[in-house]
C-alpha cells in the first residue's frame, strides 16, 4: 500500500506481460489433458476458464500474456473474458511470482497480533516489498485478507500451507528451511 | 392501477416498473447511475437511495436503492428524507475520492452524468485530501477515447457492451479498488456498436474521438433532428454544428443519438455515429465547378478523366437554364437520374424539371426490380412491417439472405434482445420483473430460435439456433420448401437431402409453434427468387396463422423504398436509359444527363456506364463528394449533404420521415433542388411547365407537391410540422439558451453582433431565440431539462421511460393500396456442378465499414475499412490449390480485379465472396452476383481493364 501522499499506480492489465521465457507459450498435452478431464464436469467447455486457468498456472507459476490467449484459443473463450476472471481471482497470476508465494494476512485479527510487524520483517530480510519476488527467484510477498484463523493469528500462507501463531523467528524458521529446500532441488 | 404515496404526494402509477423509473416517470428527480433505462437495474451504484416507509405511523423508515424495488400498492415512500439525501451525497463523496476534478479539460463537461449527480444530490465540498487512483489508459481505435481515471464503476459499459450489444472485447478487469474498464490489450473495440459508449458511459471515460478533434461543448451546438443516411432503418439522429475557429463557416461536429420509440430507441450503429466524417472530408464538393478544356496528361487519369476549375456559380445557372429552355424547344434531350440516397424533394425536383419521362431512376434493372419487389409485398396485408420494439418481442426469428449486422445494423441489435425472449418468458413465470437485469440474465435457458439462410451472418453466429450457409439459389429454394412445409409438410419432396428436410421441418415447426415469428430479408442478395420465396413464407405462415405476418425486408439505401415510389410502373431504370441512349445515335439532338447525388459506376457496370455516358453530349452533376463519376462530369453543382438539408426519407418500414437542416453548408452549397429551382429561374422565357418549379420557396412546397401528385405519398403533407408553425409566436432555437460567443464569435471582423441568420425554410432558427422545450414539438434535438445536462434527461420528454416521445410523433407511414401479391411460380432448383475456378459465383459479402459510400470518405472509417479481399470456400481452396492470403486475380466481363484470397468454412462451395462497395471494389458491386474466373495473380499488377 502506498502512502497517503505518493500515487498509487495501479498495475491490473495495463501493461504486457508478455514473456519470452519458457513460461509461455502453446498447451502442452499434459495442460490439455487435465482442462479436459476438468472440463468433463461442466455443460460446456466455456465454463471451466477459471479451472484452466489454475491448472496451466500449475505448471508455470504465472500466467503470461501468451500463456492466456493460448487458454482463450483452447477452449474458444474470448480472451478478455478469461483476462476479466484472471485479474478478478487474486490466486491467478498474471506477473512472474517465486516459487514459494507468501500470502501474509493483514486483515483486523492478525493486524492486532502484529502482522505489520512480521512484513517489516520479511521485507528487511528478503529485500522484497509486497508485489516484489525476492533476487534469487525463490519468494514472492503478497498481502491477503483474512484467511479465517483469525484464532491463531498472526497467520500466513506459504504456496498452500498455512502457518499459524507466527513470529520472527519462527518466520526465520521458514525461510530457511524453503531456501534449502530449492538449493538441495537442482535447479529448474 | 397502485397508488403509492412519495413524499406526501399520491400518484397512480404503472406497477410493472422499479420505483427509480415509475419516480422518473413522474418526472421527480432522483440521482442514479447503474440503472438504465433500456438495460434495467442490478443495484450496484447505490445512488437511487429512498425511503420506504412500512405505514402512516412509521416515522424513521428504511433505506431502499430504488432501482431496486418493486412497487408495492399503497407504498408510502420518500425522496426528500434527509437519510436518503444524506445517504447519496456520502455516495458521491467516495465516488469523488478517486475521480479527478478535470471536468474543464474533460470532454464529458456539459453533459455529464456524474455532474449532474454531484450537483443533485447537493454533494459540493470535497474533505478527501489524499492522492487518487490513477490508471493507463488503452488507445481503443479511432473512434473512442479512454479516460479510466473518471470511471466511477458503476459497470454500465460492459452491461451494455456485452449483455446487451453481444461485444467480446471489453471486460470489468481487476478487482476491489482497482477495477478496470478496458480490453485486454490496446486495440479498437470492435463491436459495432461500440459508439454508444459515450452515451452510455455517465462519466468522461469513453468520449467521440472524432468529436474530439473540433469539439465544443453540447451547449455550444446547434442541433436539429435529422435522420442518419447511412441506411435505410432510418434512425433518428441528432447532428451538432458549430461555427469553426477560424472562419465564420459551420461545421458538422458530432451525430449523436435522438431518441425514437419505434426505430432506434437509445442507441446508434457506430456507421451511423461516425460516418458524419465525409462531410467534412478531403472530397468534398464546396464550388460549382466545370470541366477544363485542356486534355489531362497524368498518369493516373483514366481515358475521359475530365479536369475542372471552379467558376462563378451564376455562369453554371445561366448555363443550366440554357439548356433547359433548349429542351423546351425541343433541340435538347434533358435526362434526369435520380437517386436512392437523396430525398423524396430532390428526386421530384428532377423529375418535375426533366418530366416523367426523360427521368431515371438512377439504378440498374435489377436493382430497381428488387425494390418494386419489397414495395410489393409490403403491399399485401398478410404482411407487417414491424417496428423495433416488435422484433424486440419476436418470440421466433427466420433470416434469409441478408447479413443485418453489416446492413441494417441496428436492427440486428434488436434481434439480439429478441434471442432473450425465452430467458424473459422464464423469468416471468417466475414472477421476477424483467427490469431485474441481472437476475433475469442469470436464468438458465437456450436463447429464443433464430435461425438463419444466407451467404454469410456477422455477429450474430452465437445466438443463432440454425445456420444454413448457402447461396442464394439455394436459399430461394430452401424458403420455397419451407413455405410448402408450413402449409403442408406432406408437400415435401422425398429427394431433398435428409439434413435439408430436417431443418426444413424443424423451422416449419418453430415458426408454426410460435406466437409471435418474424421473418428477415432484404435485397442486398441480390436476388429476386430470395425474396419471391420469403414472401410465399410470410403469407403461408399468415393463412396458417391468420393473422399478418411480421415480415422486416432490408433495402439498400436511405432512400429507396422512398425513390421507387416514383417509378410503380416498374418503368425507368439505367438499363433502360441506356437502350434509348442506343437507339437515339443517328437522332441529331443533343443529350445532357442530369445526374443527381449519384455515382453511377456503383450502379452499372464499367462497360455499360461507359457506353450510356459517351451517349451523353453533356454531364451535369449535383452532388456533395468528388467520386469516379464526378470525373466524368463537364458541370459540377455543390449538393447539402442531410445535415444541412431538409426533405423526407422513407425508410425499411415505408416510414416517411422529415429530416430538418441543422446548419447551412458552407458557400455556395445549397439542396440540389434550389439549384434546379435557380436555373428556371434563370430561363428568359419560362416555359409554362415548369412554373411551378419557378414557385418553389420551401423544401415543403416541394413536399406538398410530392403529396397531391402521387396518392401513396400522400402522408408526406401531414408530415410537419412546416416552416410557419410557432409555438407561442416563437419558432424552436437550435441553439441552446446557453450558446457561447455569439457577440464575439465574429469580432475579428466586425465589432458589432452580426444578426443571426435568418431561415425562411423552417420552423426553426438559426439562433438561441425561440422556443427550447422539448416537450412541446418534434423539432428539439437538443435533449436538456434544467438539472439533466446528459442526453439522460431524454425521460423528461417520454411519455414514460422507455415510452413515445411527448412532442409528438417523427414519421408517418406512407399508405400504399393494399394488393395482394401475385403468385409468383417457384423458383428451379439450381443442378449441382463440381466447383470450377473458371466459373465461380461472386456473391456480394456487406460490410458495416467499407459498403456504404458516403461514410467510406469519413476519417475514422476509413481507418479501419478492410482491405479488399477474395472469399473462397476452404474446400474449393484445396481443390483449387489457393491459399490464405495468396494474391488472386478475378477475371470478370468488366475487368480484372485482383486481392487477397481469405479463406472461409461457410461461404458456400463454387462461389467466392466479394466485399460489396469496398474502396478499389466499387466498380465490381454492380456485377454481383455475377460470374468471374479466379486465377493465381501473376505479376506485374493490373487492375481493371
Ligand atoms: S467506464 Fe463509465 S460506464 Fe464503465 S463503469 Fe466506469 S463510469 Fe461506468
Ligand atoms: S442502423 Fe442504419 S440508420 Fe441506424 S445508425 Fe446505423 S447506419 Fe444509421
Ligand atoms: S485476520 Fe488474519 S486470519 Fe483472520
Ligand atoms: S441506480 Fe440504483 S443502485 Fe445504481
Amino acid at each position: 500500500m502506498s502512502s497517503l501522499l505518493e500515487p498509487e499506480l495501479i498495475e491490473v492489465m495495463e501493461h504486457s506481460n508478455r514473456d519470452s521465457d519458457k513460461f509461455s507459450g502453446p498447451l502442452t498435452a499434459e495442460e490439455k489433458e487435465e482442462i479436459d478431464r476438468e472440463a468433463s464436469h461442466y455443460e460446456n467447455k466455456s465454463s471451466v476458464g477459471l479451472e484452466a486457468l489454475r491448472i496451466v498456472q500449475k505448471h508455470r507459476r504465472w500466467i503470461s500474456d501468451d500463456t492466456i490467449q493460448a487458454i482463450s484459443n483452447y477452449l474458444d473463450i474470448p480472451v478478455a473474458e478469461l483476462e476479466s476472471v484472471a485479474t478478478y481471482f487474486q490466486l491467478i497470476f498474471r506477473q512472474p511470482v517465486g516459487k514459494e508465494v507468501i500470502y501474509l494476512c493483514k486483515s483486523a485479527s492478525c493486524w492486532v497480533m502484529g502482522c505489520d510487524r512480521l512484513q517489516k520483517h520479511i521485507t528487511e530480510t528478503l529485500a522484497i516489498e509486497p508485489g516484489q519476488t525476492s533476487a534469487d527467484g525463490i519468494f514472492t510477498l503478497l498481502e491477503t485478507p483474512c484467511l479465517g484463523d483469525c484464532d491463531k493469528a498472526p497467520v500466513l500462507m506459504l504456496g498452500e500451507e498455512m502457518h499459524r501463531n507466527l513470529d520472527e523467528s519462527a518466520i526465520d524458521d521458514l525461510i530457511d528451511k524453503k531456501k534449502k529446500y530449492h538449493a538441495d532441488k537442482s535447479p529448474d | 392501477m397502485p397508488t403509492i404515496t412519495i413524499d406526501g404526494e399520491k400518484y397512480q402509477v404503472d406497477g410493472e416498473q422499479n420505483l427509480l423509473s415509475t419516480c422518473l416517470t413522474l418526472g421527480l428527480n432522483v440521482p442514479y447511475f447503474c440503472w438504465h433505462p433500456e438495460m434495467g437495474s442490478v443495484g450496484a451504484c447505490r445512488q437511487c437511495a429512498m425511503m420506504e416507509y412500512k405505514d402512516s405511523e412509521d416515522q424513521h423508515g428504511r433505506l431502499i436503492m430504488s432501482c431496486m424495488t418493486p412497487i408495492r400498492d399503497g407504498g408510502i415512500y420518500s425522496v426528500k428524507d434527509e437519510v436518503a439525501e444524506e445517504f447519496r451525497g456520502s455516495i458521491i463523496e467516495d465516488l469523488m475520492t478517486n475521480h479527478p476534478h478535470d471536468c474543464p479539460v474533460c470532454e464529458e463537461g456539459g453533459e455529464c452524468h456524474l455532474q449532474d449527480m454531484t450537483e443533485m444530490s447537493g454533494h459540493t465540498m470535497r474533505r478527501y485530501r489524499g492522492t487518487k487512483r490513477t490508471h493507463r489508459n488503452q488507445y481503443l481505435g479511432p473512434f473512442i477515447n479512454h479516460e479510466m481515471n473518471r470511471c466511477i464503476t458503476c459497470y454500465r459499459c460492459v452491461r451494455f457492451y456485452n449483455d446487451y450489444a453481444g461485444g467480446e472485447d471489453l471486460q470489468a478487469l481487476g478487482r476491489n479498488h482497482q477495477v478496470y474498464f478496458g480490453r485486454q490489450e490496446e486495440g479498437r473495440l470492435e463491436n459495432g456498436f461500440s459508439g454508444n459508449l459515450v452515451e452510455v458511459c455517465p462519466t468522461g471515460v469513453f468520449t467521440d474521438k472524432t468529436f474530439s478533434s473540433h469539439f465544443v461543448r453540447k451547449w455550444d451546438l446547434q442541433t436539429a433532428p435529422s435522420v442518419c443516411e447511412h441506411c435505410a432503418v432510418g434512425c433518428n439522429t441528432a447532428p451538432g454544428a458549430r461555427e469553426s475557429g477560424n472562419s465564420n463557416e459551420p461545421i458538422l461536429r458530432r451525430i449523436t443519438n435522438l431518441y425514437h420509440h419505434d426505430i432506434n430507441g437509445y442507441f446508434l450503429c457506430d456507421r451511423g455515429r461516425f460516418g458524419y466524417e465525409y462531410i467534412n472530408s478531403a472530397t468534398r464538393i464546396q464550388n460549382v465547378l466545370s470541366v477544363r478544356q485542356e486534355d489531362v496528361i497524368s498518369s493516373t487519369a483514366e481515358k475521359g478523366d475530365r479536369m475542372h476549375r471552379e467558376i462563378n456559380p451564376q455562369e453554371a445557372v445561366l448555363h443550366l437554364a440554357e439548356q433547359i429552355a433548349m429542351a423546351n424547344q425541343g433541340k435538347r434531350n434533358l435526362i434526369g437520374i435520380g437517386s436512392p440516397r437523396t430525398s423524396l424533394e430532390n428526386n421530384y425536383a428532377l423529375r418535375k424539371l426533366v418530366g416523367s419521362g426523360n427521368f431515371y431512376s438512377g439504378l440498374s434493372q435489377k436493382d430497381q426490380e428488387l425494390l418494386h419487389l419489397v414495395s410489393t409485398i409490403q403491399q399485401d396485408d398478410r404482411i407487417q412491417s414491424p417496428s423495433t420494439p416488435e422484433i424486440e418481442n419476436a418470440d421466433a426469428i427466420l433470416i434469409l439472405g441478408e447479413d443485418i449486422y453489416n446492413t441494417a445494423p441496428r436492427i440486428s441489435l434488436a434481434v439480439r434482445q429478441a434471442a432473450r425472449n425465452r430467458q424473459k418468458q422464464q423469468a416471468k413465470s417466475l414472477k421476477i420483473p424483467l427490469w431485474q437485469d441481472s437476475s433475469v440474465r442469470q436464468l438458465e435457458g437456450d436463447y429464443s430460435p433464430i435461425i438463419f439462410a444466407g451467404t454469410e451472418l456477422s455477429n450474430l453466429e452465437k445466438i443463432t439456433s440454425n445456420t444454413l450457409f448457402e447461396s442464394p439459389e439455394k436459399v430461394a429454394s430452401f424458403a420455397c420448401n419451407l413455405a410448402l412445409a408450413i402449409s403442408d409438410p406432406t408437400s415435401l419432396s422425398p429427394d431433398l437431402e435428409p439434413s435439408l428436410l430436417e431443418l426444413i421441418t424443424h423451422t416449419a415447426g418453430i415458426l408454426r409453434g410460435s406466437s409471435k415469428p418474424l421473418i428477415i430479408s432484404g435485397t442486398s442478395s441480390k436476388h429476386a427468387d430470395t425474396l419471391k420465396s420469403v414472401a410465399q413464407v410470410a403469407t403461408v405462415l399468415s393463412d396458417y396463422k391468420k393473422q399478418p405476418t411480421m415480415l422486416y425486408l432490408a433495402c439498400d439505401e436511405v432512400n429507396s423504398l422512398g425513390l421507387i415510389q416514383f417509378f410503380n410502373d416498374g418503368k425507368g431504370n439505367l438499363d433502360e436509359l441506356l437502350e434509348r441512349l442506343k437507339k437515339n445515335t443517328d437522332n441529331q439532338i443533343p443529350t445532357s444527363l442530369m445526374i443527381l447525388e449519384n455515382d453511377l459506376y456503383r450502379r452499372l457496370d464499367k462497360k455499360s456506364l461507359e457506353q450510356l455516358l459517351s451517349q451523353a453530349d453533356e454531364i451535369i452533376l449535383l452532388d456533395t463528394l468528388l467520386n469516379p463519376t464526378s470525373k466524368r462530369a463537364d458541370w459540377i453543382f455543390p449538393a447539402s449533404v442531410t445535415a444541412e438539408s431538409q426533405g423526407t426519407f422513407i425508410n425499411n418500414n415505408g416510414l416517411a420521415q422529415r429530416f430538418y437542416a441543422v446548419y447551412e453548408g458552407k458557400g455556395f452549397i445549397q439542396e440540389s433542388w434550389r439549384w434546379l429551382m435557380d436555373a428556371v429561374n434563370f430561363c428568359t422565357e419560362k416555359p409554362a411547365n415548369l412554373s411551378a418549379i419557378a414557385e418553389w420557396q420551401h423544401s415543403t412546397d416541394l413536399s406538398d407537391a410530392i403529396a397531391r401528385e402521387f396518392p401513396v405519398l400522400k402522408a408526406l403533407d401531414s408530415l410537419g410540422p412546416d416552416e410557419d408553425f410557432r409555438i407561442d409566436g416563437l419558432k424552436v432555437a437550435r441553439q441552446s439558451a446557453r450558446y457561447s460567443g455569439r457577440t464575439a464569435i465574429h469580432a475579428e471582423k466586425q465589432v458589432s453582433e452580426n444578426p443571426p441568420l435568418q431561415d425562411p425554410d423552417a420552423p426553426m432558427s438559426f439562433s438561441m431565440e425561440g422556443i427550447h422545450n422539448p416537450n412541446r414539438s418534434p423539432l428539439q434535438a437538443n435533449i436538456w431539462s434544467p438539472g439533466w445536462n446528459s442526453n439522460q434527461s431524454i425521460f423528461k420528454f417520454q411519455e414514460e421511460v422507455g415510452g413515445e416521445r411527448r412532442g409528438g410523433p417523427s414519421g408517418i407511414r406512407i399508405e400504399r393500396p393494399q394488393r395482394v401479391m401475385p403468385e409468383w411460380p417457384a423458383p428451379s432448383t439450381p443442378p449441382e456442378v463440381a466447383a470450377d475456378p473458371s466459373h465461380v459465383q461472386m456473391l456480394p459479402l456487406y460490410r458495416l465499414f467499407g459498403s456504404e459510400e458516403l461514410s467510406n470518405q469519413a476519417m475514422g472509417i476509413s481507418e479501419v475499412i478492410e482491405a479488399p479481399f477474395v472469399m473462397v470456400n476452404h474446400i474449393d481452396a484445396k481443390a483449387f490449390d489457393i491459399h490464405q492470403r495468396e494474391l488472386i486475380e478475378l477475371e470478370t466481363s468488366c475487368g480484372t480485379y485482383r486481392a487477397e484470397v481469405r479463406i472461409s468454412p461457410t461461404i458456400p462451395s463454387g462461389t467466392v465472396g466479394i466485399p460489396y462497395g469496398l474502396p478499389d471494389f466499387e466498380t465490381l458491386s454492380p456485377l454481383l452476383p455475377g460470374y468471374a474466373s479466379l486465377r493465381p495473380a501473376e505479376a506485374p499488377a493490373i487492375t481493371e481493364d
